[in-house]
């Protein structure tokens, strides 16, 4: 048994000090100090590639990715061309998953639907983070009087739910706009979510903004004479980052389930376009009578394994920037 | 806090005006004459129109239809819907039975991510933890329409243990597999979040000391761990019910039930400018009081933090 140190100060001492063997700081001699320290990217880059998740999540997207940009290397089928002869025919050689209620090919819909939701996803977290770490920095930068106007039109869109807002802006989209094809309605679902999508980030990126803008190195900018706007964008904005990043990758998912929802409902995307959404709605009478479910079963899994690619990501993303809910193992 | 309180609901003030301003712009941008679609084929008299147009204030300029809407509102007036029932009636027999609804998720989902959670966030690890970490992906990965389906088609169609839809009685037997369907996104936010915190508290200095003095590991677990780890879920469902009730939208349509859900989602088919806007205000209204008694309870349950 190891003797049990007395804690009685030392002559000389006005409390305990633990003499200096009783500490080694190993860690201290190990460390390299003559050359910068790492990049806050390149620390996360090494913890991200440390994840399983995050290799799970790259190799499951990785593949959505590549469906999406060459659906022709996973069917031959039209995806559009419907043989009501064969409506709800089960598998055959050639049609892997059968045929849905209009005869469609329901494999080639769900490879070629991927593009419609990613496409909403992506579009919908670019013009949400771009829009929400603008007015972000803004407000959180400058304060005053822009802070007060931009964090209460936030609020004023934050206030209504995402989903019924999104409803009230396409249903106007959808009357303004009819005939709008694959590219016009991704850019309808778009702006319908993003346009009660962006306070999320502002918020974020504002209160990160705060957080950074009166650390030392954004005085020390100031004090060598940069501009206010240049050490907004080139030394607050870039470290307050991270949190903008993790909420961003998190939304992506977030999204895409949105879109499905809105098409589930009728009002996303058009109903000609190839999307899981509209696939699921068109599936649901032959869910209600329980026959052919895998009608239902294929886009379902399809925007399932789609989506949890992305919160997994998320989840590692998480993780990797933000060092205060990294899990302690 | 009296004054942290009377603040908070005067800023409420311009958020409530800017949101309903806001839908009321949006529906009024839609093109289409709501008028006409009211009629269908037949064709409209100019005498009925301009006697229709008064009546919904069509045809007084933007701003002042808003005016007169607010000016409504206060004294409860919301307008009529286009079948002539007063929207005021219409709300006060949907909200019940979406709040109704809402509540039941509420429970459920409450329930059961913190029971899982804390079992998760004990057994961290083990077989428990990882089927639960797989459950909730799935559950947030699947669409919530999906799930709906899913359960009507085993539930109603195939065991026959609850009604298909739920129709005029919005009983609470009838509505337990809606709310549970509702509430399952959330069930799993719920979870993680337990866990998570549990984790957390787990090597926290005042749980080592309950350890040290001697207290078993339930004790310990109940008390010191699950009740302070219960922080953050409290304030994630308050802030929730907002939530579901917007998310009841397609709910209600999958089990029809008759709720705000089915009159908002009927309101916005048809261009009903009154409900649309009213259903959306009372919303935001919730929304305004549930982040104000979140922060308030968040107060209560955490000392530590103080408002001026």
């Amino acid at each position: 048994m190891p003797e049990i140190p007395t804690t009685a100060p030392l002559p000389g001492q006005d409390h305990f000090v633990a003499p200096l063997g009783e500490t080694p700081l190993e860690a201290t001699g190990t460390l390299d100090t003559s050359r910068p320290p790492e990049s806050q990217w390149k620390e996360a880059w090494k913890n991200l590639r440390r994840n399983v998740l995050f290799w799970v999540s790259a190799i499951i997207l990785g593949f959505v990715l590549v469906v999406v940009a060459f659906p022709g290397l996973f069917t031959d089928l039209n995806p559009l061309k419907a043989d009501l002869s064969r409506s709800l025919e089960g598998p055959s050689s050639g049609h892997i998953a059968g045929f849905d209620k209009q005869g469609y090919d329901v494999f080639a819909r769900t490879i070629y639907g991927a593009r419609a939701s990613v496409s909403v996803g992506v579009a919908c977290t670019l013009v949400v983070t771009i829009l929400g770490l603008i007015s972000g920095a803004l407000a959180g930068f400058y304060g005053g009087w822009v802070d007060t106007i931009v964090s209460r039109i936030a609020d004023i869109f934050f206030a209504i739910p995402l989903l019924l807002g999104a409803i009230v802006g396409l249903s106007v989209l959808n009357n303004a706009w009819p005939d709008r094809g694959f590219g016009g309605g991704v850019v309808a679902v778009t702006f319908a979510l993003a346009a009660f999508g962006w306070p999320q980030v502002t918020r974020i990126a504002r209160s990160a903004v705060l957080e950074v803008k009166n650390l030392e190195f954004v005085d020390a900018a100031r004090a060598i004479g940069a501009s206010q706007a240049r050490n907004l964008w080139r030394h607050v904005v870039p470290n307050a980052l991270a949190p903008v990043i993790v909420i961003a990758t998190v939304s992506l998912g977030i999204f895409i389930v949105a879109e499905a929802t809105l098409s589930f409902l009728g009002i996303g995307l058009p109903y000609g376009v190839v999307s899981w959404g509209n696939d699921i709605s068109a599936a649901q009478n032959q869910i209600r009578s329980g026959q052919r479910l895998g009608v239902l079963f294929w886009p379902a899994s399809a925007l399932a394994v789609t989506v949890l690619g992305f919160i997994l990501l998320g989840d590692a993303v998480q993780d990797a920037l933000d060092p205060k809910s990294r899990k302690k193992d | 806090m009296a004054w942290y309180i009377i603040r908070r609901i005067l800023q409420a003030v311009p958020v409530v005006l800017g949101a309903t301003l806001l839908i009321y712009a949006l529906v009024f941008l839609r093109p289409g004459d709501p008028i006409v679609a009211l009629f269908g084929d037949k064709p409209v008299s100019e005498a009925v129109r301009a006697q229709i147009e008064a009546q919904y204030n069509f045809d007084k300029p933007f701003l002042v239809q808003w005016l007169l809407f607010l000016k409504g509102a206060l004294t409860l007036d919301l307008g009529l819907s286009f079948s002539g029932q007063p929207v005021i009636d219409l709300i006060a027999r949907a909200f019940p039975v979406t709040i109704k609804l809402a509540f039941m998720a509420l429970v459920i989902e409450s329930v059961l991510g913190i029971a899982a959670g804390f079992y998760a966030g004990i057994k961290r690890g083990k077989l428990f933890d990882s089927t639960m970490l797989v459950v909730s992906l799935l559950v947030i990965a699947v669409p919530i329409f999906v799930f709906g389906f899913l359960m009507q088609l085993v539930f109603g169609v195939k065991l026959a243990w609850a009604p298909v839809t739920v129709g005029g009685d919005a009983s609470f037997t009838r509505l337990l597999i809606p709310a549970f369907v509702l509430g399952l996104v959330s069930f799993a936010y719920v979870l993680r979040l337990t866990r998570t915190s549990m984790i957390e508290n787990l090597t926290a200095d005042h749980v080592r000391t309950a350890r040290a003095k001697g207290l078993t590991d339930g004790q310990v677990n109940r008390r010191h761990v699950l009740r302070n780890s219960l922080i953050p879920v409290v304030t994630y469902l308050g802030a929730d019910l907002g939530t579901l009730m917007a998310g009841a939208i397609v709910t209600e349509g999958i089990f029809n039930v008759p709720g705000v859900g089915n009159l908002a989602w009927r309101a916005i088919q048809q261009g009903e400018t009154p409900t649309i806007v009213s259903v959306v205000t009372v919303m935001v209204l919730i929304y305004v009081v549930m982040s104000l008694l979140v922060d308030l309870l968040y107060a209560w349950l955490d000392p530590r933090i103080r408002y001026a």
